[in-house]
């Protein structure tokens, strides 16, 4: 296991911060490990997304641009990771811990026979051994699991926890042959876009976040949306706000949503419910604003304002404009 | 149409989790435990099919994990499936995924089954990697995510959520599917449901029955748990009284500049 292969996900050549975060890691650690380290970019639009990892230190890039790669369900990327995989030798495989991520690197481990480490943070390479550090148990205990040596490891990788590092010396452009032999069964009848290409939540350097104490959907359009999009973030919800149908479940954070690790998180009108702070407790520094100061949510906010929050947040909004100038 | 959901019992979040530093396992037994939330999600799925397909059709639980943990079964049990079966083998313990996906992946075999409903992700071990695996293992066509599941003629129609939005997809049976948080709240049992549950059979299922031709436990597994700690403490910061919106906003964004988060 000294070779490191990215899986680089994407939509037709776009691609979110999470593959430069991803291929910049691989570097380092293709270093530490002796040995190369390759990106796989297939389906339609990867030659222009391998154009932009040109800028990253990678030895390859394996690409095809095969549309049977957007007309069937995962199965043809899996099997051209597998390909992929077996073409460059033993390798660790890093993949993003997104929905897509995570169905292709279980499919992988049966395929590669590999050992699997999930949501990693952080890669300490020793003497040839990769141990990976994550979160377990909604961040209530930080894991280092080593992977036992094989051929083949997987690691899914949380975004936000490594930084994207450009400065690339050109990686070759290999193009990666059509695994032969193969039928899908799960052909894509419809794919339709939602949502309104907004900053990806996991991906958001800043967080705005509502709950129960907004009463309703207008104020996470008409408070919360002007401050996220003052600080350069995205807006995220508790449940109790997707619940009561406020906001679409794709911004739930939480033990049954989704898991943030932004420099800033900004809680308003959320109590801090446990199900709620295993998804937000690693942010780098937490504001509340609540009317309450016993809520819950004081125990772990670096600062609790107590107030009401359609009073302080358009003010916190027009000072942060302001000071932009 | 038989109908297979996995679930798995986790630690309650509000419950103690302790971490055995000899064996540096989670400690499973003695704690309070639930189904992982995932798979109450996956059991409503399977429960909304066995409805709309009407008939014969059959829910049936599968679980893997210490036999103590039996009674959470009953919840599920309450919740409309019809048996479970939970395979316990101390051997099992210390297995990490690639071996859970391969044992559960054999004990299986023996459960015949249209559909296979798995959860998307565990509250303890979070990996999302087990219906993958399972999918290989059994060969079966894995359609992920879903938000929407119907069968017609003996094909899975699905309404699947991606990251960008949702794809509709079909395939044929038998199959595997993963559901999403948005199929639909999870029912609560009904009395009624809570009383016929006792009267369901709970099955035990041994590794000696499989034939399973590699090792499990933590020997057969390809991970190892070196090191396991709370994170770093976070204090208690501070709070400020808002006398009105002006000095709150004021407070919180002299802090950010100080954090130089402004
Ligand atoms: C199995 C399970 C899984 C769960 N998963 C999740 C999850 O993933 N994510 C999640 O968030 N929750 C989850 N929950 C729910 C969780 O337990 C809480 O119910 C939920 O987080 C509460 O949301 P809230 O903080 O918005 O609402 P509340 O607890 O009702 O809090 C509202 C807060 O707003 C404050 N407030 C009211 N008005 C104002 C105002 N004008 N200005 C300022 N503050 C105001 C109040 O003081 C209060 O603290 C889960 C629960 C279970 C059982
Ligand atoms: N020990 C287990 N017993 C039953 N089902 C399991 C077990 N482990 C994982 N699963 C199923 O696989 C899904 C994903 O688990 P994981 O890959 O561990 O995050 C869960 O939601 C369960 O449905």
């Amino acid at each position: 296991m000294n070779n490191v292969i990215v899986y680089a996900e994407h939509r037709r050549g776009e691609t979110r911060k999470v593959t430069f975060e991803l291929v910049s890691e691989a570097r380092k650690l293709a270093d530490a490990l002796g040995g190369k380290a390759y990106a796989v970019a297939v389906g339609p639009g990867s030659a222009q997304l391998a154009e932009q990892l040109k800028d990253y230190p990678l030895d390859a890039v394996y690409l095809n641009e095969d549309p049977d790669v957007d007309a069937f369900v995962l199965d043809p990327i899996v099997d051209y990771l597998e390909a992929a995989a077996k073409l460059a030798g033993p390798a660790l495989m890093l993949i993003p811990n997104s929905l897509a991520g995570r169905d292709v690197a279980g499919r992988l481990l049966v395929r590669l026979d590999a050992g699997i480490t999930a949501d990693v943070i952080e890669f300490k390479v020793e003497d040839g051994a990769v141990a990976c550090v994550s979160p377990k148990l909604g961040g209530a205990l930080i894991t280092t699991c080593e992977l036992r040596p094989a051929s083949y490891g997987i690691s899914t990788v949380r975004p936000n926890a490594f930084a994207a590092r450009p400065g690339g010396s050109g990686a070759e452009l290999i193009p990666l042959e059509k695994p032969a032999g193969k039928a899908y069964a799960a052909a894509v009848e419809s794919d339709v876009e939602e949502g309104s290409g907004e900053l990806a939540l996991e991906e958001a350097p800043v967080v705005v976040a509502g709950g129960r104490g907004l009463g309703g959907p207008e104020p996470f359009e008409t408070l919360l949306k002007p401050l996220a999009r003052a600080l350069g973030g995205a807006v995220g919800a508790s449940r109790a706000a997707a619940d009561a149908g406020w906001v679409p479940y794709n911004l739930q954070i939480g033990q049954t949503g989704k898991t943030v690790t932004p420099s800033l998180y900004i809680a308003v009108g959320i109590s801090g419910a446990i199900q709620h702070k295993v998804g937000m407790r690693a942010s780098g520094t937490i504001v509340a604003i609540n009317k309450d100061g016993a809520a819950p949510i004081a125990e772990f906010s670096d600062l609790l304002v107590v107030g009401d929050a359609f009073r302080i947040v358009p003010e916190l909004t027009k000072l942060i404009e302001a000071s932009k100038g | 149409m038989k109908i297979v959901v996995t679930v798995k019992l986790v630690p309650d979040p509000n419950a103690e989790k302790r971490i055995d530093p000899q064996t540096k396992r989670l400690v499973r037994t003695g704690v309070e435990t639930m189904l992982n939330p995932y798979d109450e999600y996956a059991l409503e799925a399977a429960l909304q099919l066995k409805e709309g397909a009407g008939g014969d059709t059959t829910v049936t639980l599968f679980t893997m994990g210490p036999e103590a943990l039996k009674e959470t079964l009953r919840k599920a049990l309450a919740m409309g499936a019809d048996e479970a079966f939970v395979l316990s083998d101390p051997a099992l313990e210390g297995s990490d995924v690639s071996v859970t996906s391969y044992a559960m992946a054999q004990a299986l075999r023996k459960l015949p089954f249209d559909l296979l409903i798995v959860g998307g992700l565990t509250d303890d071990s979070s990996t999302g990697a087990v219906p993958g695996a399972l999918a290989e293992h059994l060969g079966l066509p894995c359609v992920t995510n879903a938000r929407k599941a119907e069968v017609t003629d003996g094909r899975l129609q699905v309404e699947r959520e991606t990251d960008a939005g949702y794809q509709t997809v079909s395939v044929p049976l038998p199959a595997l599917l993963t559901t999403a948080l948005t199929f639909g709240e999870p029912r609560y049992a009904s009395l009624k449901g809570i009383m016929g549950a006792k009267k369901k059979t709970i099955a035990t299922m041994s590794l000696a029955e499989l034939g399973l031709d590699r090792p499990v436990g933590a020997s057969g597994s390809k991970t190892e748990l070196l090191t396991f700690a709370p994170p770093p403490a976070r204090g208690k910061g501070q709070t400020i009284e808002a006398s009105d919106g002006v000095s709150g906003a004021q407070a919180i964004f002299d802090f950010l500049k100080e954090k130089k988060l402004v």
